[in-house]
């Protein structure tokens, strides 16, 4: 089997998918009623889509391709609204956060699809457990190499992306000390991780050819990488992160990408080496962990920081970029929340002022819907 | 002591006594037999369900219908009486929990929903009045009839959801048409009362009153629920501790009944308004527990049992036809309001098509709906004696096959139960 062709797309351009959480208005707990939801919004006005996810009480919806943050975070907050507006009329509620606190996988149901039923005959329990809620954001490349090449370059900063959104401290009914547990979900997968370190889209191409060889996998969409490209979208895909709990930083999160990818590009601050996967999975593991308190290595001068002075920095070198791109509000927005803590913090917070798990919920889900 | 010792000695010489023939049973304590049937019940429920998937609640009615005069005559329903308390406060649970399940604002975020479970309620009352006038039957009592016959019952509805633990819209709009429409009932009733004073020969008087009285009884059991779910909200933050909690419900249920029954209010409204006020106060450290935990889970069998013992069919062979034409003129009614408003308020056909059989239980009248209080002992004032019996074997009917129906429509049609294909060790 040959991998697709890379459709070129405009550099830098976003999109932007979030994974959510469908509560029932009464326990808080997630509800099987996705098809409800799209039945109301499938004649919507919007450029944003909607669609079903792995399991019955998931939804996902997607931005169409951005440019800048203001007109992002306005279609983004228009599709909130259209999605709140159907919720209430079917007594739901929509939340973010990248588990549901609560809620027990083997009460999932799958979602009636080819491809979902084929997940969950191949992964059993797992397709269930992966009930976990993130957001993907894609950048534009024109040609596959340079895709590859913004990819590796930006394996540094996946655990800025993992601290800055985690949103998912509880799982099962208890704290797990993690502020991102949701990609502890998706480690259980054979094919996650990071992409093998090839430079070139022919050199991919091979890759591809030999794994499908194997029958391990039929498609792009069989590597739950932690960035992967997308051939036919013509982007790589960023996939560490937590839905957060507003649109506000899911629209903030999407430009900081694309201000580092601008930065990446333009200066090369440095050439991506696959050495610098050595400290890959320590720093991944310190961001779940940790969040901004976690530590980072740095993959080429081996200095050891925190996470948080490490975004405090690359904000500041990004700064004339975001400038550009009319993304300084977004890089704003994350300063300052360097500082207020991530999502997972807040709903902490909420846990310790005595509110029961489902109080935790609902208040994410007024977050969420406004 | 020398006759028994006789007796043991020549066992022949004394009469035949067989010590589980039907007499026997027949001739023991009241509160014996009932509590021996409340064994039986449990287990024929269970029977029924694992062989035959039925809910529960029919073995345990089946089990009231057997022991009823309908069938053994083990128990005569005034053998009820002392458990009676008990069995209001079972109602009074199930109906305070009900009231705490749903969420009185998803009518206003759903206006297409509010009219539906206005209309569901309204259509059915019209079609079964008109169908049972055009069958012959007086005016005021074919609209009694039709009154009664809106409401489904809140008792089957709200012990299936415990059962089969669905999660979806149909089941969550089943419990806030079975709540709006077991109101409506009441209203429905109280007009009826109204309007049936208008032959009257203080036609003025007796309507000023009649209306007087309706409003007060509605409004008054507002407040007494409304204070009831504060009082609840205001205890349950002075009394912290799981253990506590239904205990204080319960108190709380009593109170609300018993002052609704002496002041001549709806205790069905009032414990309505008690459960949504306390869940709206209380928020998520109001936990409700099915049947308010294990000991209204034994009160809630004691009902069923209780409305198996009601179960009538005197004189099916003449008023069959009536019973059925009810059944059928209900079933359109809702089916009609459903069917019309499931697009705009957002339901698919196959949801609607099981909304509308998940509706069907008849609420059984003599114990909840036509009474201001929660005793069954309430008579329909005025209406003939045809038109209750057949009431009577509709609601039988209903109460054998409602909770069947709507089990199926939740489980299979509605797709709303996950854990249905379970096998259960």
């Amino acid at each position: 089997m040959l991998l697709a062709a890379f459709t070129p797309s405009e550099p830098l351009t976003l999109g932007v998918e979030l994974e959510l959480q469908i509560v029932s208005n009464h326990d808080f707990d997630l509800s099987p009623q996705a098809n409800d939801l799209l039945r109301f919004l499938e004649k919507h006005p919007g450029a944003w889509d909607v669609k079903p996810e792995i399991t019955r009480s998931m939804i996902e919806v997607s931005s169409s391709v951005q440019r800048e943050y203001a007109p992002l975070r306005a279609e983004l907050s228009d599709l909130r609204e259209k999605l709140s507006q159907a919720a209430r009329r079917l007594n739901i509620g929509i939340a973010g956060g990248g588990t549901h606190a609560y809620q027990h996988w083997s009460d999932q149901q799958i979602f009636p699809t080819e491809r979902f039923e084929y997940l969950n005959d191949l992964y059993g329990y797992l397709a269930k457990q992966f009930t976990v809620f993130g957001q993907h954001v894609h950048v534009g490349c024109e040609d596959g190499d340079k895709a590859l090449w913004l990819l590796h370059a930006l394996s540094r900063y996946v655990p800025h992306f993992i601290a800055l959104s985690a949103s998912s401290p509880f799982v099962q009914g208890v704290d797990t000390g993690f502020d991102s547990a949701r990609l502890n979900s998706v480690f259980a997968f054979p094919l996650s991780g990071r992409a093998p370190f090839v430079h070139s889209w022919e050199e991919f191409g091979q890759y591809f050819g030999k794994m499908a060889s194997t029958g391990v996998v039929k498609s792009m969409k069989d590597f739950y990488w932690d960035i992967r490209p997308k051939p036919e979208f013509g982007t790589i895909e960023l996939r560490v992160c937590d839905t957060p709990l507003t649109v506000d930083k899911a629209a903030a999160l999407a430009c900081y990408l694309q201000c580092l990818c601008s930065y990446l590009r333009n200066e090369q601050p440095f050439e991506p080496a696959d050495d610098d996967y050595l400290v890959y999975t320590f720093n991944r593991f310190q961001a779940c962990r940790f969040g901004l308190d976690g530590e980072i290595v740095d993959p080429k001068t081996k200095q050891r920081s925190k996470l948080r002075d490490d975004i405090v920095r690359t904000l500041a070198h990004i700064d004339e970029h975001a400038l550009d791109l009319k993304a300084l509000d977004a890089n704003n927005l994350l300063r300052d929340s360097l500082f207020e803590g991530n999502d997972a913090t807040w709903l902490r917070k909420q846990r310790a002022r005595g509110l029961p798990l489902s109080a935790v919920v609902e208040g994410a889900t007024a977050r969420w819907m406004g | 002591m020398s006759t028994a010792v006789d007796t043991w000695l020549s066992p022949a010489s004394a009469p035949p006594v067989v010590p589980w023939s039907l007499d026997v049973l027949r001739g023991a304590d009241p509160v014996l037999g009932f509590a021996v049937v409340l064994l039986l019940a449990v287990v024929l429920g269970e029977v029924l369900h694992r062989r035959l998937n039925l809910p529960r609640m029919v073995g345990h009615m089946v089990t009231g219908a057997l022991a009823s005069p309908l069938a053994f005559r083990l128990l005569e329903r005034t053998d009820l009486d002392p458990w009676k308390p008990l069995i209001d406060l079972a109602i009074g649970v199930l109906v305070f929990e009900l009231g705490s399940r749903i969420r009185p604002r998803w009518l206003l975020d759903n206006p297409w929903l509010a009219l539906t479970c206005v209309l569901e309620g309204a259509f059915a009352g019209i079609c079964v009045t008109l169908v049972l006038y055009m069958m012959g039957l007086p005016v005021v009592s074919a609209t009694l009839a039709g009154a009664v016959a809106m409401s489904t019952s809140p008792v089957i509805t709200l012990g299936l959801v415990h059962e089969i633990r669905p999660r979806g819209q149909v089941a969550e709009r089943l419990l806030i048409t079975t709540a709006m429409n077991c109101v409506l009932t009441m209203v429905a009733i109280k007009a009826w009362r109204v309007l049936s004073v208008a032959d009257a020969p203080t036609w003025s008087d007796e309507l000023f009153h009649a209306g007087v009285g309706a409003v007060s009884v509605v409004s008054g059991s507002l407040l007494l629920g409304g204070a009831a779910g504060w009082l609840l909200a205001k205890l349950s933050e002075a009394i912290r501790g799981a253990a506590a909690a239904p205990v204080l419900q319960i108190a709380v249920v009593i109170l609300a009944a018993m002052l609704a029954s002496q002041w001549k209010l709806s205790p069905l409204l009032a414990l309505l308004v008690a459960g949504m006020t306390a869940r709206h106060k209380i928020g998520h450290m109001l936990t409700v527990e099915p049947h308010l935990g294990s000991a209204g889970a034994a009160l809630s069998v004691m009902l069923f049992i209780s409305l198996g013992m009601l179960f009538t069919v005197d004189g099916v062979i003449t008023l069959w036809p009536w019973a059925l034409g009810l059944v059928f003129a209900r079933f359109a009614g809702k089916a009609f309001a459903v069917a019309l408003l499931a697009r705009p308020s957002g339901l698919s056909t196959r949801q609607a098509f099981a909304m509308i059989v998940a509706l069907q239980p008849m609420s059984s009248l003599a114990v909840l709906l036509t009474a201001d209080t929660l005793g069954w002992s309430a008579e329909l004032p005025g209406i003939e004696s045809r038109v209750l019996q057949s009431l009577l074997i509709a609601t039988t009917l209903m109460h054998i096959v409602g909770p069947v129906l709507a089990q199926w429509a939740l489980k299979s049609l509605a797709d709303e139960c996950p854990h249905a294909n379970v096998k259960e060790p």
